[in-house]
């Protein structure tokens, strides 16, 4: 906590030293940049990120193990053990997860009736906004960041990530990006959406300069986290553990982190760009002085459409992990399903153009990008066909992980499907920027990764803590959030094409009725929401003691003591098998 | 799989896409069209319902008819069985299925965008320029500025579109058709509007606070009336 303390402190002291002294003599854009990016450092120095150079040049040796600090308060400094950082990447998570619900909840209240009721458009654009980045920060972390490095080298049968220094690292450049992000309400916030195309991003408040060196350095810690994921994967699996043998979680998080390692330095670079625009007085991005505006839109969705293969994968990974554990049976057509997640790797990068049909690019090259996108459900349909596989002739036992695994299934085919439609380029003529496309991506950002995370934390729960959630408010949780997300989400498909377009604070008076009843319906996701946050902080202080195995599961990370010690197996286990073979009574 | 379940699976699947079927066709998810190249938009758009309305069916009965068959109730002992972890058949049948469909998709897709895009011929040009946040129409030919888009039905208009500052983008809902505007960058869009009536055009690209309410009335209206129509529009 002490650490924490100094760190918000050192970093808070030296951004806004930095921003009123350097404003006088440079533009106050340029003199945020300095001040994030020198108080951003600061934070990390008041973490203690660094003190491993102070030892080295002291030459003690291995002091970090003594003065790390034990209980809850190592949550708070910068610690090396992979499942620390898994867990503080969850916590954050959740934080940025009630900031977007929050946000949901106020733009909601706005669109239930039409007209303006107590918004600005200004400040309807901020809240959509900050819902958006929020959410897509949280769909890139939590499942990954949290679920991966926790799990990941236990998986493979190891004690730590290949780089845990790295780890920490790039977990503590989100604390401070997520304020800034936050601050940039009062600086006068940002208007674009959370894709930020010039020049409407070149122009206006010092809020969207918050938002930009946000996304820059979300980028950059993700970028870091992938490549520990690689080098891990790569290089620290334990004996006879091939690359057939790895469970599929694995997998899943190898292939987003080779999507993380080659496309994140495209956004950020683009960024960056929009940034010396704004700070510079470059043009990159400005027509009227020999820049381009559409070259910003090609750079940004080379990665933000690989991005969402970064999110989904990972929670392929946990459907599938699931699935074979309660219906206990083999994962279904493991081998094909491994390759078809790096078929979506290779795909992912062919494909970006179809978030720009509409943008004025060549209309011939339009269709080679319609045909590799409708490609993509090849490969994501073998992900069907494993879960489906999966479930045939098992033994089906429907716990709250299981329900949410097969809440995953229903949402992510209707999310599937409707992508279709945004792929085929006349139809998206008419169905881009609409809510429909709203609604194809909640159906596979929230009713996919998100559930896919609510699986995963509900399976691993009794690991991670020790102790067992409330089974019944889990169940309850689902219902809820299932019945609720389909209906909300659901009539927006209709209302989009119907002629609703997304990104407005106001609509034409025929929608009025759709729109109540969404936002009524919306309202169980936030009632299960919210009992899902105290099932999980009650039962982590207060639930029954869990054992080391509840749901009999064959995977490494079972075997070990719940919660796992320090450096996770006593002796490094051996592997001879996939971890599937349920139906077969174990040796 | 035996008889028994591939007849349960086929009933339901069927009884479901009916269902779905119905109730799309019910709640009439497309506006009307106005444009002939609407008809082409809302072809592609039902051949892909035809395929993925059967889709989901068919995997939601088959989800939940195992969850019914294959639960394991209050028995929680291991089964004895070891079931098989692939079958190569199944899995390859998939594959190609899903490849087939896919790019026969594509190919309809392909064939539609080349009925909507491949005339560069037209009867009429409009110039449309966007401004945060309003819409101005000028008709070289009558030398005439509205802030009405007025449109011949049954005559091709070629409309070249330009930004003053942001993106925007240009939408009517009934025409089926979505064109961005771009500073300093002039595109073309092309289309016959083919149905008379008064719609709403929508700038469909966030472009700042006032975009809300960037809109502009669109009007078709006959031939013979078109001229004197725009006539009346000179500001
Ligand atoms: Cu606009």
């Amino acid at each position: 906590m002490f650490y924490f303390l100094r760190a918000l402190i050192f970093g808070l002291v030296t951004f806004s030293g930095i921003l009123f002294s350097l404003s006088y003599k440079i533009s106050l854009q340029a003199a945020m940049v300095l001040a994030y990016f020198s108080g951003n450092l600061a934070f990390l120095v008041g973490i203690g990120a660094v003190r491993c150079f102070k030892q080295w040049l002291y030459g003690e040796k291995d002091a970090e193990a003594h003065k790390e600090e034990t209980g809850w308060k190592r949550y708070f400094q910068f610690t090396l053990d992979h499942k620390v950082i898994g867990v503080q990447y969850l916590v954050t998570s959740f934080v940025i997860f009630t900031i977007a619900v929050t946000m949901a909840s106020i733009m909601r209240l706005e669109l239930a009736r039409p007209e303006m009721q107590f918004l600005s458009f200004e400040q309807y654009h901020t809240i959509m906004g900050m819902h958006g980045i929020s959410m897509i920060v949280v769909a890139l972390i939590a499942i990954l960041g949290g679920l991966g490095n926790y799990f990941v080298p236990i998986m493979i049968g190891t004690k730590d990530m290949a780089f845990p220094r790295l780890n920490a690292l790039s977990y503590w450049m989100l604390p401070p990006a997520v304020i800034l992000l936050v601050s940039s309400l009062f600086f006068g916030g940002f208007d674009f959406g959370w894709t930020a195309y010039p020049p409407l991003s070149v122009q206006g408040p010092l809020g969207k300069l918050s938002f930009l060196l946000a996304f820059i350095t979300v980028g950059f810690s993700s970028i870091f986290g992938g490549v520990n994921f690689m080098t891990t994967i790569l290089r620290l699996r334990a004996k006879g553990m091939d690359f057939f043998k790895l469970p599929i979680f694995v997998w899943s998080v190898f292939s987003a982190g080779i999507i993380v390692l080659l496309a994140t330095s495209v956004v950020a670079s683009s960024l960056i760009l929009v940034v010396f625009d704004r700070a510079m007085g470059t043009s990159f991005f400005d027509p009227s002085r020999g820049g381009n505006a559409l070259l910003y839109q090609h750079l940004f969705w080379f990665y933000s459409h690989p991005a969402v293969y970064i999110m989904i994968l990972p929670a392929f990974g946990i459907i599938l992990e699931i699935l074979p554990v309660y219906a206990r049976k083999p994962l279904f057509a493991y081998k094909i399903t491994a390759f078809s997640f790096i078929g979506i790797v290779i795909l992912s990068f062919v494909v970006w153009a179809h978030h720009i049909f509409t943008s004025g690019m060549w209309d011939l090259l339009t269709i080679p990008f319609m045909i590799t996108t409708e490609l993509i459900s090849v490969p994501t349909g073998v992900v069907f066909l494993s879960a489906l596989g999966t479930l045939w002739m098992g033994q089906i036992r429907l716990k709250v992980p299981m329900l949410f695994a097969l809440g995953f299934i229903f949402n992510f085919l209707i999310g599937g499907l409707t992508g279709i439609f945004n792929a085929d380029v006349p139809s998206d003529l008419h169905l881009h920027d609409t809510y429909f496309v709203v609604a194809h991506f909640h159906y596979t950002l929230f009713g996919g990764v998100i559930f896919g995370l609510f699986a995963g934390i509900y399976h691993w729960f009794p690991k991670i803590t020790g102790r067992m959630f409330n089974q019944t408010l889990g169940k309850i949780h689902f219902w809820l959030i299932f019945i609720g997300f389909n209906s909300t989400f659901l009539p927006m498909f209709w209302l989009g094409a119907r002629g609703m377009r997304r990104r407005v604070a106001d609509y034409p008076l025929e929608f009025g009725n759709v729109q109540l009843w969404v936002s009524l319906a919306a309202i169980l996701i936030i009632i299960g929401v919210i009992i899902f946050l105290y099932n999980m902080v009650q039962s982590s202080i207060k639930g029954t003691m869990a054992d080391s195995n509840p749901w009999q599961a064959h995977s490494l990370e079972w075997q070990i003591p719940s919660p796992p010690p320090k450096e996770n197996f006593e002796q490094l286990p051996e592997v001879k098998t996939l971890p599937y073979e349920y139906g077969k009574i174990s040796t | 799989m035996k008889v028994k379940d591939f007849l349960t699976l086929t009933f339901f699947s069927m009884g479901l896409t009916l269902i779905l079927w119905f109730l799309i066709t019910y709640t009439k998810i497309m506006p009307q069209a106005a444009s002939y190249e609407a008809k082409h938009v809302d072809g592609a758009f039902n051949a892909m319902l035809a395929v993925t309305v059967p889709i989901f069916a068919l995997v939601i009965t088959f989800v939940v008819y195992t969850l019914f068959r294959y639960s394991a109730g209050k028995d929680q002992s291991e089964g004895i069985k070891f079931y098989g972890s692939g079958n190569g058949i199944v899995e390859a049948a998939w594959i190609f299925l899903s490849l087939a469909l896919t790019l026969g998709l594509a190919a309809l897709g392909t064939k539609e965008l080349f009925a909507i895009r491949g005339n560069d011929q037209a009867d009429l040009n409009i110039q449309v320029k966007a401004s945060q946040f309003s819409w101005e129409f000028y008709y070289p030919e009558q030398n005439i500025f509205s802030p009405e888009l007025i449109l011949p039905e049954g005559k091709r208009v070629r409309l070249l579109l330009s930004s003053e500052d942001v993106v925007h983008s240009f939408w009517v809902p009934e025409f089926r058709l979505k064109q961005d505007l771009l500073p300093g960058k002039v595109v073309k869009l092309l289309f016959t509007p083919s149905k008379l009536g008064q719609y709403t055009l929508f700038c469909s690209e966030l472009c700042g606070s006032g975009h809300t309410t960037m809109t502009a009335p669109v009007r078709v209206v006959e031939k013979e009336q078109f001229a004197a129509s725009i006539k009346e529009q000179s500001w």
